[in-house]
Order: structure tokens, then C-alpha cells, then sequence
């Protein structure tokens, strides 16, 4: 299998300079997306990409407005709510739309790639890919996500070690498994996505001319575009139940 | 296969936490924070332009109904002055018909009380004259028959007479 860029390989460091990258690009794409709609807003006549756009941000809207329980924790959660959602749709389609593997020479000597990787990747080097289809990466945004709910609970200390200690061994199991399924959910729905579509491009053609795989790779390619769409969705709405259950506020207003 | 993403690297990790944060502060400071207060911005404007046009509609019918209200008012004055207007020259109507009658009967009255005079008058002078000439004829006849006197008592007779006979 394809090998990727790293940075400071074989070091604690080692990094993925792909998975940067994309994030970045990412950004980029959702960034220029919003730029768009907000130079294009018009107030008399909403037209496609602002009508988009004010549908995605009133979807997020409703969707930090259902799980949290206070209008502190939603005002909160509502730009990372907006941005976590565009980011991870256009993050986990952008596997779906391309993937890029080149081939080198195995035994080459390139800048970022371990000779020894190389070789057991037989030259394959994975240029372009899901952000999300990294499993470090999907973990860190959980455990980001987890650390910023904890930020906030912890605020009202008093709240907050009293909830974690609820039911005694859940309440602390349920802080290791929840960023740990968060995270891995994501991922793994992405990676599965973009390896079953590997493979299938990658399989010979029958009889080397029929391609049999075709009818395979639409519908995956449709399943993929459609568990892309929800696990953007299920990460962002799960983000802002984590953040809601953490934020104590709510105590307070009662 | 698990080369693939399936490693967990503690630099992709972190770095990709530091970037999806840069990525998250430009995107919010530079994109989210404006569409927001543009979609709030329109939001307020669609719901003052709503709340006015609310407003000014209450205004039009307000308006259309005080309209209405002084339309009927006027029609209804229009309606009295007519009315009045037409007892006022039934009125007149009737009070210069009335006038014109009497008018007409007096003076009726007048040339009728003036006819008769005349012919009364007219009546007397030839009464007068018939006796005059029957005396001067009477006396003629009788020549110097007659005197003064009896020349009186004649004309007083033949007026008399002839008085009788005309009425």
C-alpha cells in the first residue's frame, strides 16, 4: 500500500505532510466558499450559494440549538458548530472526488520518505487524500473537541467533578471512550470508503477488457459521498452534545 | 495496508490540531464572524421590512375605512341638501302659482267691475240721449204744447221708462 510524505520521519514527530496539507486546503476551500457568500450576499434576493450557505448555518443553528442547554453554551458553539460541519463535509469528500498515487522508483532517495517505507510500498507514494482518513488526525480533532468540553466544565469545578463522578467507573470510562469512538468513527468511515474505492480501481479488468468493477464503483462512490455527508454531521452534532453535557451553566439559570 | 492512516503518529496528531485551530481561527474571524452579522443583518431587515409592511397595511385599511366613513357621510348630506332643496322649491312652486292666480283673478275682478261701469255709463248717456230726442220729438209734435214743466215730467218719465226697459 501507498506510503505518504513525512516530515521528521522516524522521530516521535513524524509527520504527515499530506494530511497538513489538505487540512489546509480544506480551510481554503471552506474559507473561499464563505468569502463568496458573504461578497455575494444580497439582502432582497438570496440567490444559490447564499441560499446554501444560510441553509448550512441555520442547519448547524438548530443543531446546536437542539443539544445544548443554555444560550451562553450555544452562542459558544455555534461558529465551531458551522465551521466543524462545512470543514468535515468538504474534508471528506475531497477523497471521494480524487486521490492521487504516484509511483517511484523503490529504491530512490526522496526527501521525506524512509527508504524503508518505500520499498515495502513498492514506490507507491499517496499524494492527495481525506484528511479525515487519517487516523491521527480524526483523533485529534476528538481530542481537541474533548479538551475544549473540559475547558468549559471545568469552569464550575464543583459541577464538573461531581458529573464525572456520577456513576462511579462510567462516568471515567466514559471520558476515554468517548474522543476514542468520536475519532475513530470518523476515521473509519472514511478510510473504509477510500480503501474499498482503491482497491476497486485498482482491480484488473476481466478477461483485461470488461470492466466489471464499473457498476461497483458508482455505488460505493454514492454509499462513500453519502457516509461522507453523515459523518460530518454525526461528528459535529456528537461535538456539541460533548460540549453541551460539559457546560454547567445551565445550573445556574434554574 | 494499515501504513496508510492506520499508524497512529503523535506529530501528525498535534500538527494537525495546530493547523485545524489556525484553520478554524482565520475561517471564524475572517468568514464566520461577517456571514454572521450579515445573516443577522438581513434577518433584522426581512423582520422590520415584515413588522412595516404590517404597519402600513393597518395604515391603508385605517385610511380606507375613514375614506369610506366620509364618503357616506358626504353622500348621505348630499342626499338631505337634495331633499331639502326640492321641499324649499315645491314651495316656491306652489306659493308663486298661488300669487300668479290671485293675480290673475284680480285682475279679472278689476276689468270686469271696469266693463261693467263703461256699459253702465255708456248705458246711462244713451238713456239720457234717447229721452232727450224722444222729448225734443214729442215736442216737436205737440209744437208749442208743452211747457217747461212738462217738459221735465216728460224727460223725467221717458227716462224712467226707458231706464226700465234697457235693465
Amino acid at each position: 500500500m501507498p506510503v505518504f510524505p513525512t516530515l521528521f520521519p522516524g522521530t516521535i514527530w513524524q509527520t504527515n505532510v499530506v494530511v497538513i496539507a489538505t487540512i489546509f486546503l480544506t480551510g481554503l476551500i471552506v474559507f473561499v466558499l464563505l468569502r463568496l457568500a458573504v461578497a455575494r450576499m444580497d439582502m432582497r434576493h438570496p440567490r444559490g450559494l447564499q441560499n446554501l450557505v444560510e441553509w448550512a448555518f441555520d442547519f448547524s443553528e438548530s443543531m446546536a440549538k437542539d443539544v445544548m442547554p443554555s444560550e451562553e453554551s450555544r452562542r459558544f458553539v455555534r461558529p465551531l458548530a458551522f465551521i466543524m460541519l462545512l470543514f468535515l463535509f468538504v474534508a471528506n469528500w475531497l477523497g471521494l472526488i480524487m486521490t492521487i498515487t504516484v509511483h517511484v522508483d523503490p529504491h530512490a532517495h526522496i526527501w521525506g520518505l524512509s527508504p524503508s517505507d518505500l520499498q515495502s510500498a513498492k514506490g507507491d507514494v499517496e499524494l492527495f487524500d481525506s484528511p479525515t482518513s487519517n487516523m491521527s488526525m480524526a483523533l485529534g480533532l476528538a481530542v481537541l473537541v474533548w479538551l475544549i468540553s473540559h475547558a468549559r466544565g471545568l469552569r464550575h469545578p464543583v459541577k464538573w467533578f461531581r458529573h464525572l463522578l456520577r456513576h462511579p467507573p462510567f462516568g471515567l470510562l466514559e471520558e476515554i471512550t468517548n474522543p476514542l469512538t468520536h475519532g475513530m468513527r470518523l476515521f473509519g468511515n472514511i478510510f473504509a470508503g477510500e480503501i474499498l474505492l482503491g482497491l476497486l480501481l485498482r482491480a484488473p479488468f476481466a478477461f483485461h477488457f470488461i470492466p466489471w468493477q464499473l457498476p461497483f464503483i458508482i455505488a460505493w462512490l454514492l454509499y462513500s459521498g453519502f457516509v461522507a455527508t453523515i459523518q460530518a454531521y454525526v461528528f459535529s452534532i456528537l461535538m456539541c452534545l460533548y460540549i453541551g453535557m460539559k457546560s454547567f451553566e445551565a445550573d445556574n439559570q434554574h | 495496508m494499515f501504513q496508510v492512516g492506520g499508524i497512529f503518529q503523535v506529530g501528525t496528531f498535534i500538527f494537525s490540531v495546530i493547523s485545524f485551530l489556525i484553520v478554524f481561527f482565520i475561517i471564524q474571524r475572517f468568514a464566520f464572524k461577517p456571514l454572521a452579522r450579515m445573516l443577522e443583518q438581513r434577518r433584522i431587515h426581512i423582520e422590520t421590512q415584515i413588522s412595516e409592511a404590517e404597519k402600513s397595511r393597518e395604515e391603508a385599511e385605517r385610511l380606507l375605512a375613514e375614506q369610506q366613513r366620509l364618503l357616506e357621510e358626504a353622500r348621505k348630506e348630499a342626499r338631505n341638501l337634495l331633499d331639502q332643496a326640492r321641499i324649499r322649491a315645491d314651495e316656491q312652486a306652489r306659493e308663486i302659482v298661488q300669487k300668479a292666480e290671485e293675480e290673475a283673478a284680480r285682475i279679472l275682478e278689476e276689468s270686469r267691475q271696469a266693463i261693467v261701469r263703461e256699459r253702465d255709463e255708456a248705458l246711462a248717456a244713451v238713456t239720457k240721449r234717447v229721452a232727450e230726442l224722444s222729448v225734443e220729438l214729442t215736442a216737436k209734435l205737440l209744437r208749442d204744447h208743452v211747457t217747461a214743466e212738462l217738459h221735465k215730467e216728460l224727460v223725467q218719465e221717458a227716462e224712467s221708462k226707458l231706464g226700465e226697459l234697457v235693465c
